[in-house]
């Protein structure tokens, strides 16, 4: 059954835009997809591995502005950019890593915060990537690796495949010695440590790869969009997303950050248009209440809710999803 | 005989000047410590629950901002003065931090780290954005009181507000700190911080001591609120600001000790009038945030703090 | 010799937990730890198994100083550890725990499975195997990080009161397992409260008090040891014993 699903949900994804034709439903589902990185690339350090990071947008900014920045400077196309940020956002990772998991407590969250909004306010001041202005791409493409589509269809399968990417590596992590050990130090650090798990090599791992995915969701974005600013790219509420999307659907599980998504971006393209240009603060008061009710209530997510519903309103025990087999 | 005069001229002229700057500079000086000394407010509020709980309160800067449009209301509504807004704000934000922890932070404590920084984060958000839409993003700031005007200290020009806002805050972070180490109920809440079971096995209830400490590190942000109020302008934006700036400062300071944070916050104000001095005023928080980077590498510890 | 605490001191902020205690176990012993509660034994333990780096004295493991090395160090050296209050991973699978141990030695996910499963049938934990860790209760999630320990292979195993709060069958049932693990060639070292455990199991008994050896000897002799029953039942009693 669960192949089945898996498989319905794949074809799903991939005739979509067939489905719901149009500029406007392509839009949401590249929106969709994006988050749905984002998120996903964010729940392997703070879903599996449980440091919750709420600064995860100095990676996506950093992914987002390189390939604007070789555009600007060497009028290269963009997407040459993306592993140059991935490599900076990589030795970031690093540099946050190494001192704070040596820290207990909420000390690593804490310090994602605030290097976030270091660079956000510095990148707003700096004149090379544009300061408070930002960056632009290329108006009109070059070229075709210039990326620049006038439809959003290339983009969505672009996406989708990146999408995949990720989700496989989730699930090779998930199923090997380094992911056990990720969900060991999610559950109980000192036991761990007690198994020889090497715990501060396995946080900064999963540090890296997820900051490793983060980059390139930002690269998408600043290519897609064709633009970038210290907002978009490094303010909090990029941080905010990534984080409440993998934890409404389930932080620390597959299909998560996916369900989140599902949720999350229909939810604020409604508000938006409802409530307009001034609505946008109201989406936030919202993304705070739904947080708030999340961690009083049920942290677990959609996932954890639907394992304790399901088996009450359909009457059936569901088998939970096994990395051992 | 001629050189001789031009060049004393010259050098009295020269010397004037250097006075002039050397003034410029205290005033800069004076200015940061007094901003500095609301700093070490509202941080010591913070890494008490830090030191007692091993948690951060993401949502702190909420707390000094929510302080600062309390003073407004008691000002625009009731026409009362900096004892009396003052004295609102910290009795709103103890009630307010009371009810945080008893609603929220108690059970969330016992689950799963996420669920613990999610809590006050979103916590952060909500009080934040309701504010933007209740006060709209406009900077706002209280109407003139009788504590207006300068004074001039043997040349430095100290505003009247910032002087009796800064003052204010020294002597409220020196009772916070005689509160916890000289008296019953503060040498019970440190109990609890040092050693929840022993405590319990004294007959201290931890649940009483930490909702308690919640209650005086909400005011100890609110009233630092009010007293910032009264000499700068604000926005419900500054509560950002703010939090992050506690960080630093708790961090500078080292983990749950208010001592610490005192000498962390004057610290901090200082750099930061130092940087918007030299520097400009763009740079004021990415110095202090640099520094913040600086101490994770070299000395996450703080000042004052067990690592 | 297999183990050598030489002299352990641990104190912390002016308070003497362990005030210069040895411990030497030779390669296939098992040792009692026994003492009242505050003596500093699971502060002992916890020097000896990495969870704190002692004040003073030093630790030897089959010739290496692990004195200052990290607990994943110790793990990986072969010294394994079990919790008093049991640290299973609840909202993982009984063979998922157990797979955590394995991977020490097996870093491929089909060997250390395989090596799982082994170590959940010699434990008797196969009825449970997909169970999460959670829905267990107690005696079984002690019997769990049993399992998921010995599933790293140690050379030496701690076992802080592994056995306590079972009931008499399942005790008989946990000290044959113990027996089991004796029996591959696992070092052992048990504190404990239980007597009988200490008598049917340990081969020689440490017995600690106020941060001190106080004895040292085979179980029956130090049953008889007045220092010891000083220790655990007070000085008024030796005074009532010779005046009676």
């Amino acid at each position: 059954m669960k192949r089945g699903a898996l498989i319905g949900l794949a074809l799903l994804l991939l005739f979509y835009p067939f489905i719901f034709t149009g500029p406007f439903y392509w839009d949401i589902g590249v929106t969709f997809l994006l988050a749905a990185i984002s998120a996903s690339a964010w729940n392997i350090v703070g879903g599996y591995a449980g440091q919750v990071s709420v600064g995860h947008s100095m990676f996506f900014g950093i992914g987002a502005y390189v390939p604007l920045l070789f555009y600007q400077l060497w009028r290269l196309p963009p997407v040459l950019g993306a592993p140059a940020a991935v490599v900076v956002s990589l030795l970031l990772a690093a540099a946050i890593g190494m001192p704070t998991f040596r820290l207990r407590g909420h000390y690593f969250s804490m310090a994602t915060i605030a290097i976030a909004e270091l660079i956000r306010i510095f990148v707003g001041t700096w004149d090379l990537v544009g300061a408070a202005i930002g960056l632009q791409g290329p108006a009109v493409g070059r070229a075709w690796w210039d990326l620049t589509f006038r439809s959003e269809l290339p983009y969505y399968y672009i996406f989708l495949g990146v999408l995949a990417v990720v989700l496989y590596t989730t699930v090779a992590v998930a199923r090997s010695r380094f992911g056990f050990y990720l969900r060991a130090i999610k559950a109980d650090e000192r036991a761990a440590r007690s198994l020889g798990v090497p715990v501060r090599a396995t946080k900064l791992k999963a540090l890296m790869l997820s900051a490793f995915f983060t980059s390139i969701a930002g690269s998408l974005y600043s290519i897609k969009t064709g633009f970038i600013d210290p907002e978009s790219g490094f303010g909090i509420l990029v941080s905010v997303q990534m984080v409440i999307i993998a934890a409404l659907g389930g932080a620390g599980t597959l299909f998560g950050p996916l369900v989140g998504a599902l949720i999350l971006i229909p939810l604020q393209t409604a508000t938006n248009t409802w409530f307009g240009g001034g609505g946008s603060g109201f989406t936030y008061i919202l993304y705070g209440g739904i947080i708030l009710i999340l961690a009083r209530f049920e942290p677990g997510g959609m996932h954890e809710l639907w394992y304790r519903a399901a088996p009450r309103l359909l009457r059936i025990r569901l088998p939970r999803i096994s990395h051992a087999a | 005989m001629a050189g001789e005069g031009c060049s004393r001229q010259a050098r009295l002229a020269n010397g004037g000047v250097e006075t002039l700057i050397a003034m410029l500079l205290l005033q800069v000086i004076v200015g940061g410590l007094l901003l500095g000394a609301i700093y070490a407010l509202f941080s010591s509020g913070l890494t008490l629950i830090w030191g007692m709980m091993n948690f951060i309160n993401f949502a702190h800067g909420e707390f000094v901002m929510l302080g600062m449009y309390v003073a407004l209301l008691v000002v625009i509504w009731l026409g009362g003065g900096p004892g009396a807004f003052g004295f609102a704000a910290a009795f709103a934000l103890f009630v307010l931090g009371i009810a945080v922890y008893l609603s929220l932070i108690r059970h969330v404590m016992r689950g799963p780290m996420l669920a613990q920084i999610l809590s006050t984060f979103g916590l952060a958000l909500l009080l934040r954005y309701t504010a933007f839409w209740i006060f709209s993003a406009n900077f706002v700031s209280l109407p003139q009181s009788e504590l207006s005007g300068t004074l001039n200290v043997a040349g430095i020009l100290m505003p009247v507000p910032q002087l009796v806002a800064g003052l204010a805050a020294i002597v409220l972070t020196i009772a916070l700190h005689l509160l916890l180490t000289r008296t019953t109920v503060g040498s019970q809440l440190l109990a609890v911080a040092e050693d929840r079971s022993a405590a319990m096995l004294m007959g201290i209830r931890p649940d009483r001591m930490q909702a308690l400490a919640w209650g005086l590190a909400a005011a100890s942000a609110g009233i630092a609120g009010a007293l910032m109020a009264m000499s700068y302008p604000w926005s419900p934006s500054v509560g950002e600001t703010f939090g992050l700036t506690a960080f630093v400062v708790v961090t500078l300071g080292g983990f749950g000790s208010v001592p610490g944070a005192m000498y962390a916050g004057l610290i901090i104000g200082l750099i930061q009038a130092l940087s918007a001095y030299w520097l400009g005023p763009i740079y004021k928080d990415i110095v202090v945030y640099a520094l913040f980077a600086a101490l994770l590498w070299l000395r996450p510890q703080g000042l004052m703090g067990k690592a | 010799m297999l183990l050598k605490a030489e002299k352990i001191v641990k104190s912390f902020d002016g308070f003497t937990a362990v005030r210069g205690a040895d411990l030497e176990v030779a390669q296939g012993e098992i040792i009692g730890l026994i003492g009242p509660n505050g003596a500093g034994k699971s502060t002992f333990f916890n020097c000896v198994a990495g969870d704190m780096v002692p004040s003073a004295g030093r630790i030897l493991f089959d010739g290496i100083d692990l004195t200052r090395a990290s607990a994943e160090a110790h793990a990986r050296a072969g010294i394994g550890r079990t919790f008093q209050v049991p640290a299973t991973f609840e909202d993982m699978s009984v063979l998922e725990n157990v797979m955590v141990g394995a991977f020490l030695r097996r870093p491929h996910r089909h060997e250390a499975r395989d090596h799982a499963l082994r170590i959940i049938e010699m434990t008797g934990l196969a009825a449970q195997a997909s169970q999460r860790a959670r829905s267990l209760g107690t005696p079984g999630r002690k019997r769990l990080e049993i399992a998921r320990v010995l599933a790293s292979e140690p050379r030496l195993m701690l076992l802080d009161e592994a056995l306590a709060g079972l009931t008499p069958a399942e005790l008989q049932d946990a000290i044959g397992l113990v027996r089991r693990i004796h029996g591959i060639g696992v070092t052992l070292v048990i504190v404990e409260h239980i007597m009988e455990v200490i008598m049917t199991l340990a081969e020689r008994v440490l017995v600690f008090n106020q941060g001190a050896v106080i004895a040292h000897g085979k179980p029956d002799e130090i049953v008889r040891n007045e220092a010891v029953i000083e220790a655990y039942l007070g000085r008024g009693h030796r005074r009532r014993r010779a005046s009676s």
